[in-house]
């Protein structure tokens, strides 16, 4: 399966209620992922319509350790999680999400394991920069299987700690090589990422991740 | 010697073991949830406010003032999305009319007037596999060109169905979803009566659209297809139409933002006249998403008719103040020019309009 042809399409213009990163025609491409599946089901997820949604709000933006953007990451912006299912049995689930990048938008999907929330395939929809052979290179991409949120959050401990180890995930991901000026789109997209899989654990899986969180924190403030 | 061996492993060992901070951490058990409700399930709610003033060379003036909103639920079983409604509803107060470019039906209601723009609903994967038939019901737009997978509802510039066929939106059904892994297919059954369900002897019209799949949008930027149109429309009496016509639109970045070119190209007959459309747009959008300008050339030509042409190139300069990617969350506003440089009927303008929008 080739997911360097693997698309969903941009949200942008669609001719309906505009939803964030929806899939104009979702069996399309989610056929594409998971050739074997037999249905999907949307969920639309949207921060005020929680109950503490401005508490959840800022919470991801602490989480992520970056300011949202005002024009790209609103409070309103809605999020659609896609189930695939074979039969009755959930077998993946589809999320994606914008972030600006140098040239525009930059929009980071992730097929993620239902159980474990490992990315299982992280892929673009949408890329506007001048870096996107590049970062859509299957060698980049695919660097990411099996990483997840507590991945991240080990990350910002050993940052913090000061310590190179060889179990820091994220610090092993190589960039692609590209040229000073996309370096930002590529910072760009493992923000992207990290959103997303913050987002899921939001939405999806009620904060499964926190613990990792709460120990990156502390060391943080040490 | 072996003992000593041991020993030597146990100690590098030890001095290369790297000891885990996350050890004694065990993500938290994800608690069952259940579907909360009606309005909390599936559903999305918009309001919409836009106040648009038009003025022309010759001194006509315009007021369109409207309130709107959009609803759309969506319905599912416990593994399947089978259902989607969707609904948008204006009330209007104009006064004046000035034939904006997104407005041309001003002219037949003045004062305060209830609108519906989309009124359809989806039903998803009825058979053949999962996305291969979806059945739509309802009033959307017209399935030819790009106006499908284009939302005017509240731009100033449009594309060519309204003026191609007199209604950019229209009652019908069909079939809509995957036709190869290359393609993609719209298949329907007009009224042919645009904003209203009339039946007046018209035949309907049956229309088809087939164009590239996702995958070329989003590794390519470019979106193409050919669409058909032929039978019976009302406007207002009955037209025998037929339409063939091409489309395509391309987006690309450029190291400030992004370039977006869009053209839509067709020829048919109108009861026994030869009629051609052509359409080219050019937009330009600043990676800030915060300004945008873009200018568009319109051609319309009918065989027979004493002036036979209608074209015009517009330009529009707009200032984003919320410019949401997924359209979610905007806010902006647009000056808009055209120059008319030929008309069919009437006399030619150049016609400004100022418009302020607000969609959340």
């Amino acid at each position: 399966m080739s997911f360097g042809r693997f698309s969903i399409i941009g949200i942008g213009r669609a001719a309906f209620f505009a939803i964030g990163c929806t899939l104009s025609n979702p069996a399309e491409d989610l056929k594409y992922l998971f050739p074997d599946m037999t249905s999907y089901k949307e969920d639309l997820k949207e921060f005020p319509k929680l109950a503490d949604g401005k508490a959840q709000f800022q919470a991801l933006r602490e989480r992520l350790g970056s300011d949202l953007d005002p024009i790209y990451e609103t409070y309103e912006t809605p999020y659609t999680i896609y189930y695939v299912f074979k039969n009755s049995k959930k077998i993946g689930l589809v999320h994606g999400v914008n972030v600006p990048g140098k040239g525009g938008v930059i929009q980071v999907f992730l097929s993620v394991d239902p159980a474990s929330a490992q990315v299982k395939k992280f892929f673009f929809q949408r890329l506007e920069s001048s870096a996107a052979d590049q970062l859509r290179s299957k060698e980049f991409r695919n660097q990411f299987d099996g990483v997840s949120l507590a991945d991240f959050y080990k990350h910002d401990y050993y940052v913090a700690a000061k310590s190179k180890t060889s179990v820091d995930k994220i610090a092993k991901i190589t960039p692609p090589k590209i040229d000073p000026s996309g370096r930002q789109d590529y910072d760009a997209t493992i923000r992207g990422i990290r959103k997303n899989l913050l987002l899921l654990d939001f939405f999806v899986y009620d904060r499964k991740f926190e613990p990792f969180f709460e120990r990156a924190k502390q060391k943080a403030k040490q | 010697m072996q003992v000593l061996i041991f020993f030597l492993c146990v100690i590098s060992a030890a001095w290369g073991a790297e000891t885990d901070p996350f050890v004694d951490v065990k993500p938290k058990e994800t608690p069952e949830t259940k579907p909360t409700g009606f309005f909390s399930d599936n559903f999305g709610f918009r309001k919409e406010l836009m106040s648009e003033f038009g003025a022309t060379d010759s001194g006509w003036l315009s007021s369109r003032q409207s309130a709107g909103f959009e609803v759309l639920k969506k319905f599912s079983t416990e593994t399947k999305t089978f259902l989607g409604i969707d609904f948008q509803g204006r009330l209007v107060w104009r006064e004046g009319f000035t034939d904006s470019p997104n407005d041309h039906e001003g002219k037949s209601r003045q004062g305060v007037v209830f609108e519906y723009h989309n009124a359809y609903a989806d039903l998803y994967s009825l058979f053949g596999g999962v996305g291969r038939f979806n059945l739509r019901l309802g009033h959307f737009y017209v399935p030819f060109g790009l106006n499908l997978q284009t939302d005017t509802h509240g731009t100033i510039l449009q594309l060519s169905n309204e003026r191609n066929f007199g209604f950019e939106r229209d009652w019908y059904t069909g079939f809509w979803g995957i036709l190869t892994e290359d393609l993609r297919y719209d298949v329907y059954y007009l009224l042919g009566s645009g904003y209203g369900i009339n039946f007046n002897g018209q035949s309907g019209l049956g229309a088809a659209r087939v164009g590239l799949a996702n995958k070329y949008l989003s590794n390519y930027g470019l979106e193409a297809g050919a669409s058909f149109m032929g039978g019976q429309r009302l406007s207002p009496n009955i037209i025998n139409t037929l339409r063939g016509g091409l489309d395509a639109r391309y987006r690309r970045a450029i190291p400030s933002g992004l370039l977006t070119l869009t053209s839509e190209v067709s020829a048919g007959q109108d009861a026994l006249d030869a009629v051609v459309a052509q359409l080219y747009q050019l937009d330009y959008l600043h990676s800030s998403r915060r300004f945008g300008v873009a200018s568009q050339l319109r051609w319309f030509w009918q065989q027979h008719l004493p002036s036979s042409t209608d074209s015009s190139i517009l330009a529009e300069a707009t200032w984003y103040i919320n410019n949401d990617v997924s359209n979610s969350n905007l806010q902006w506003l647009k000056l808009n020019c055209e120059v008319q440089f030929a008309k069919q009927t009437g006399d030619r303008h150049v016609i400004w309009t100022l418009q302020y929008y607000w969609y959340w």
